[in-house]
């Protein structure tokens, strides 16, 4: 792995020379928090504060997708929309969100030949170059440690960078990174062995910052043996069926398939949709198999921390904290693992 | 002040009563200036329960969260009241409830709790960031929040952390309730909702491009709806697909139509607790709708919302001695 540095100074420059050849987005601070959008100056860019409000998941796996268009009449057409494969920058991506895609690609790109590939979160992924930022200051509910993560892993990013201090540490850690480094022009230096050794330190202390854990050892066999536990109903007591944990979630990506149409034109589109709603299990025939917020409170948990390691051999929490700093009943999830670990059975 | 000491007795006892189910009030939560929802259903679940300037929640919307499953077959629907503590916002819901004859008076114990104000939690946490272990706050007698962080205690000025809100509150007082904790607090003189004042004096262009920032962020996660206590519809007209009002793609314009129609639907109900825009995770100041159609309502009709159960709903009543002025 190629190990660079860049002043400080000089990231405007680099994200100008960025923005002026690709597309590039980046964290923007809006109405009080941070939101990823098209950086169209680098001044924009705000590297404060730690997470952005709504995951970049929302930049492949997109709220609203329009799957295909058409007109009524007579010469009425099918109209399906270019997906843009152009190369996309997507700079200061925290590394737990990173590893939120990896956690959801095989959802949408097939695990096994002849498994379905979604083209729009195939081709929006595979156009997208990830430059990550470490987290040196890591928030009160962070625990991606908790995952066998670190606020400074290079495995989920195609280059990453860590501030340490006056300047950026740079791994170029893919051949995509590499290929965008050698597109720029020669504005890094290589890395001294001093550097090199600052880095690892940031990294510890960060790790060290990190005050909340999860126990998540024995949590899918014990969770295989209570699913019927009293213990969900008093979860979800409190739980208002609102869908924040499910739309702030990196690795949430249920969807609903809509049709919409006007007098002339009509479309079908893919929206995101939440577990945590009543209606998203209501069958047509009136029957609901998820009658209760037990019955979400409970799927949301088991499948995050059972059905997902269970199939893919990972839990689906990236240890962001979104879900517990916006909850408004304060449903915390390293509370209710907790629990299902202490829960007689 | 509310004694913690007086509300868990309480409690116990309304819980211990035949014919209570439980009783919902406030706990510790797991980090920071967090709160949780408390559910007592026994005399010693009643330990954990408290009360600080923190209690912010509206717990008023419990009772219709209560879910009526299919009863097996001999299974007898229970009949049982749900014990609630209850401020002056959160009582005025529960009238507000009563009067659309969404909840009867008998399936309520009313716990009240005067209260001064409670405290933003968006801005104490922005005062204090990174609190991994619970804080509690105190108020004391002059004006001033109380609070211990690592051993140094601090004082802040009231103002600075009280919900806008409450700053704006007329009822401090609960205006129904079976048991009330404590001594009612005076009456104190409310402000304006600054805040739709100056949205006011902005014309109609810089009004619309400041809602048009606010909802292009919305993510439609109708975490609004669900905080909000008097959002009980059994079926929202957003979940609605036919017919279909609002579609289901994340836009400006079905955003917007979606807002708009939130808070119209609350006109003439809304009693603001704020509690929508607590949970709102984009920050769009849904309270600034909701107090400028109260205000209208207020002008036009000389109506308020939540007073008293025995009123007609604003918009099932009518009155000749409106004191509108645009009919002439």
């Amino acid at each position: 792995m190629e190990q660079l540095t860049l002043p400080k100074e000089k990231l405007p420059e680099l994200l100008g020379e960025i923005g002026s050849k690709f597309e590039l987005i980046g964290p923007k601070e809006e109405n009080g928090f941070l939101a990823f959008r098209k950086i169209n100056d680098p001044k924009e860019v705000n590297l404060d504060i730690l997470l952005s409000r709504v995951p970049p998941k929302s930049l492949i796996f997109q709220q609203t997708e329009t799957l295909f268009t058409y007109a009524k009449g007579k010469d009425s057409k099918v109209q399906t929309p270019k997906i843009d494969e152009s190369v996309r920058v997507i700079f200061g991506i925290r590394p737990c969100d990173a590893r939120g895609y990896d956690i959801i690609d095989p959802v949408f790109m097939g695990k096994k030949e002849g498994d379905y590939i979604d083209p729009f979160y195939t081709k929006k992924r595979n156009r997208s170059i990830l430059i990550g930022l470490s987290c040196n200051e890591p928030d009160t509910n962070c625990f991606c440690t908790s995952f066998d993560d670190s606020p400074a892993n290079t495995k989920h990013v195609d280059i990453l960078f860590t501030d340490i201090g006056d300047t950026y540490f740079v791994e170029v850690v893919t051949e995509k990174g590499e290929d965008l480094i050698k597109n720029l022009s020669k504005i890094f230096s290589k890395a001294t062995e001093k550097e090199s050794t600052i880095r690892k330190e940031t990294e510890r202390a960060a790790i060290k910052a990190i005050s909340r854990k999860m126990n998540t050892e024995g949590t899918v066999e014990k969770l295989d043996k209570m699913f019927d536990h009293e213990f969900w109903v008093e979860t979800a007591r409190s739980c208002i069926g609102c869908g924040i944990c499910t739309y702030l979630c990196p690795t949430c990506h249920c969807f609903d398939i809509q049709d919409e149409s006007t007098l002339k034109l009509g479309g079908r589109v893919r929206v995101w949709d939440s577990c945590m709603y009543e209606e998203y299990t209501h069958h047509a025939s009136g029957h609901n198999p998820r009658p209760s917020r037990m019955n979400r409170v409970r799927n949301r948990v088991y499948h995050k921390f059972n059905y997902f390691p269970k199939n893919d051999g990972i839990f689906g929490c990236t240890g962001c904290g979104r879900c517990i700093d916006y909850c408004p009943v304060n449903i915390d999830i390293i509370e209710v693992i907790d629990k299902v670990k202490e829960a007689n059975i | 002040m509310v004694e913690n000491k007086e509300l868990i007795k309480v409690v116990e006892e309304t819980v211990s009563r035949d014919d209570v189910k439980y009783v919902v009030g406030y706990k510790r939560g797991t980090y920071g200036f967090q709160i949780k929802p408390a559910f007592a259903y026994s005399a010693k679940d009643a330990k954990e329960f408290f009360y600080s300037p923190l209690c912010a929640k509206n717990l008023a919307t419990y009772p219709l969260l209560e879910e009526k499953l299919p009863l097996r077959r001999g299974e007898e629907a229970e009949h049982k009241k749900i014990g609630i503590v209850v401020k002056g916002c959160d009582s005025r819901a529960i009238i507000q409830i009563i009067q659309e004859k969404g909840l009867e008076r008998e399936d309520v114990v009313l716990i009240g709790i005067p209260c001064k104000g409670v405290i933003d939690p968006k801005k104490i946490a922005k005062r204090f960031p990174k609190q991994s272990k619970f804080v509690d706050v105190e108020e004391n007698n002059n004006d001033e929040y109380i609070l211990e962080i690592g051993g140094t205690s601090h004082k802040i000025p009231k103002d600075e952390l009280l919900s806008d809100v409450c700053k704006s509150c007329e009822y401090p007082n609960p205006l129904l309730y079976d048991i009330l904790i404590g001594e009612a607090e005076e009456e104190f003189q409310p402000e304006h909702f600054n805040r739709v004042d100056e949205l006011k004096e902005k014309t109609i262009e810089e009004r619309w491009e400041y809602w048009e920032k606010h909802f292009q962020n919305c993510i439609r996660c109708y975490a609004c709806r669900e905080a909000c206590p008097l959002c009980y519809c059994k079926t929202c007209m957003v979940d609605l697909l036919e017919p279909q009002w609002v579609r289901r793609s994340v836009n400006l314009s079905e955003n917007t139509a979606w807002n708009v129609m939130r808070a119209f639907h609350l006109a003439g109900r809304c009693i603001s607790c704020g509690e929508c825009e607590r949970a709102c995770p984009v920050n769009i100041p849904l309270m600034e709708l909701n107090k400028f159609v109260e205000k209208e309502v207020k002008e036009m009709f000389n109506y308020t919302a939540g007073l008293d159960t025995e009123e007609k709903p604003f918009l099932g009543s009518f009155r000749p001695d409106d004191p509108e002025d645009f009919i002439s």
